[in-house]
């Protein structure tokens, strides 16, 4: 679908520490209330694991090698987890609870299987994945949309459901093979991360990047050859689609991790990727091998004293250069 | 919404039924009854019924109670209702063409100043939330603003719209909408359209629905379908069942218009 401009972003995953910052800030600015308690527009997972909601990635969506739209799943309440909280004002302040319980059993959450990873001592590896809505260059929620309540900007192609054309159909929940898209039961209609735009339309980057610790997030717009997206995704090649092979070219890119070297028996480094390739290259695509070449050429020239532009880059000295919005 | 529940109304003799063939003399291959219904008419599309005529000095306890003993001196129609046909790729990857569809239902009637219509069909489930992952049942009806030549199918774009009475299971309320064609459903800045459902649990007949919706013969507002006119009302229904997570176009609908005649005020 083609937009004037393209606003992306791009994470730097060999920055992310799980926080949590992101979600936090995006759930205060947008999700604590009103039916979207349970939703995380932001979330960071581990990976290897099973995601939120739990299992996305084999619930179908996304469009075919024809380009037509695949059947998915509404996920229900249990995968997502139900949001629990705890008897506070009984147990600690009134006394009236020895107890400080949750008033629902907690079965299964956003984080349940955080820091999990897989692997065997001490062979074992994880890394995290913040994940937002990726503002698809085709989204599969749009197609979806059996009423055109879903729409791109032609100004930035953030995506956007009108919450008043939309009647809770939830196609979209389905379509979308990333479950960016959460219905929400109070008001019957489809919400999901709006990528700021209020913000955005200010010249100020999404909550979830503002307030990242790590500084692992970088906006611009892609047609903004001085800006980090541009550089990149572009130039460099070094940040990829999710999951490219659903067919919806995402607008959120990824760096992919660098591994630290497995240990063999002997206990020294064997010189191969903790990660293995093949997973990185299920979440990424056929881009990965080249991306972490790039990246371990350039960080070699920058560790040894020479200049590199895509260093800088994701080091990120200042907020400004990592920040194209305005 | 009332649940199972039995009530008592006035007992008076209205005007009779249509010269149409009885339901139980027919033998089409669409015929869906499964049981004997000798007193339903079975009404097939583009023909004319005549809307029953409630009398006004029958006192009616509640204005859409689908209980109520005046219903059982209206004529009621059978229609067959099959899966809508597909207009969004979201409804084709997902509708059932093995569905046979059903029969609905239908009473419609009038007073001097108010139309009524009850409908009535089978569902063994009753579906009465809407969640992240479940549907729920619902009914409509649709009137053509203009006539006939409408599209059945939401109307013929926005110079031919229709009116869409729209019942809920979840909150049980009422919507009175408009289309102009396929992806147009809007909600109406005015809701006139009232009623009433009950669900009822048989032991041994399979369970159903009823639900009366009822509106003064006179709109309060633009799109809302005009009682008062020389020729007949086209009406069509759609049933949603939200056990198979029905919603949008994924319904059972009839095909074509029925044509109700509101006779003389």
């Amino acid at each position: 679908m083609a937009v004037k401009r393209q606003i992306s972003m791009v994470l730097d995953l060999n920055k992310c520490i799980g926080c949590h910052t992101c979600s936090s800030g995006c759930k205060l600015q947008w999700t604590n209330r009103n039916g979207r308690e349970y939703m995380y527009w932001n979330n960071v997972e581990t990976k290897p694991g099973t995601g939120y909601p739990r299992n996305f990635a084999d619930m179908g969506g996304g469009f075919d090698a024809d380009g037509k739209l695949k059947i998915g799943k509404e996920p229900g309440a249990e995968d997502y987890g139900i949001p629990w909280d705890y008897n506070y004002e009984e147990a600690l302040m009134a006394g009236a609870d020895p107890w400080l319980r949750p008033h629902v059993k907690p079965t299964w959450g956003a984080n349940w299987d955080e820091d999990q990873g897989e692997g065997e001592y001490p062979n074992t590896y994880y890394f995290y994945l913040p994940r937002l809505c990726n503002h698809c260059e085709n989204p599969a929620c749009l197609a979806a949309c059996s009423r055109n309540a879903i729409y791109k900007r032609q100004e930035d192609g953030i995506v956007l459901v009108d919450q008043k054309r939309c009647r809770g159909y939830r196609y979209c929940v389905s379509a979308c093979p990333y479950k960016k898209v959460y219905f929400n039961e109070q008001t019957n209609t489809a919400e999901k991360c709006i990528f700021c735009y209020p913000r955005v339309e200010k010249g100020l980057p999404t909550v979830c990047a503002s307030q990242c610790s790590g500084r692992i997030r970088f906006i611009g717009y892609r047609d903004d050859e001085a800006g980090p997206v541009h550089t990149l995704v572009d130039k460099y090649k070094v940040a990829l689609p999710l999951y490219p092979d659903r067919g919806t070219k995402p607008n959120v890119f990824y760096v992919p991790p660098l591994s630290p070297p497995k240990i063999g028996a002997d206990g020294k480094p064997t010189g191969e990727d903790r990660i293995p390739l093949a997973y990185l290259e299920k979440l990424f695509g056929p881009g990965v091998s080249e991306a972490l070449g790039t990246l371990v050429a350039e960080r070699r020239k920058k560790a040894e004293g020479g200049a590199s532009e895509l260093m800088d880059t994701l080091i990120g000295y200042r907020r400004d250069d990592m920040f194209k919005v305005g | 919404m009332t649940h199972a529940a039995t009530m008592l109304g006035v007992l008076t003799l209205l005007s009779a039924g249509p010269a149409l063939i009885p339901a139980s003399a027919m033998a089409a291959a669409d015929d869906d009854v499964i049981i004997a219904e000798p007193n339903v008419i079975r009404v097939l599309p583009y023909e004319t019924i005549p809307v029953g005529r409630i009398p006004d000095d029958v006192y009616l306890r509640s204005t859409n109670d689908p209980d109520d003993v005046i219903w059982e001196r209206l004529p009621e129609y059978r229609v067959h209702v099959a899966p809508a046909p597909v207009v969004h790729e979201s409804v084709g990857l997902r509708i059932n063409y093995a569905d046979e569809g059903q029969a609905l239902y239908f009473t419609p009637a009038r007073t001097s100043d108010r139309f009524y219509v009850r409908l009535r069909w089978r569902d063994d489930t009753h579906d009465t939330v809407t969640l992240r992952d479940r549907f729920r049942d619902g009914v409509a009806v649709q009137f053509s603003l203009g006539d006939d030549t409408t599209s059945y199918i939401m109307g013929s774009g926005p110079d031919e719209p229709v009116n869409i009475w729209y019942w809920r299971a979840d909150t049980d309320a009422f919507e009175n909408l408009a289309a102009g064609g396929a992806r147009s459903l809007t909600m109406l800045d005015e809701q006139p359209v009232t009623g009433q459902s009950m669900y009822v649990e048989h032991t041994d007949d399979p369970n159903e629905w009823t639900v009366v919706m009822s509106r003064p013969l006179e709109p309060n507002g633009p799109h809302q379908v005009t009682f008062d006119r020389d020729g007949p009302v086209p009406v069509a229904f759609a049933v949603w069942q939200g056990s198979a997570a029905e919603r949008d176009g994924l319904k059972d609908t009839s095909t074509g218009w029925i044509r109700l005649d509101l006779g003389a005020d």
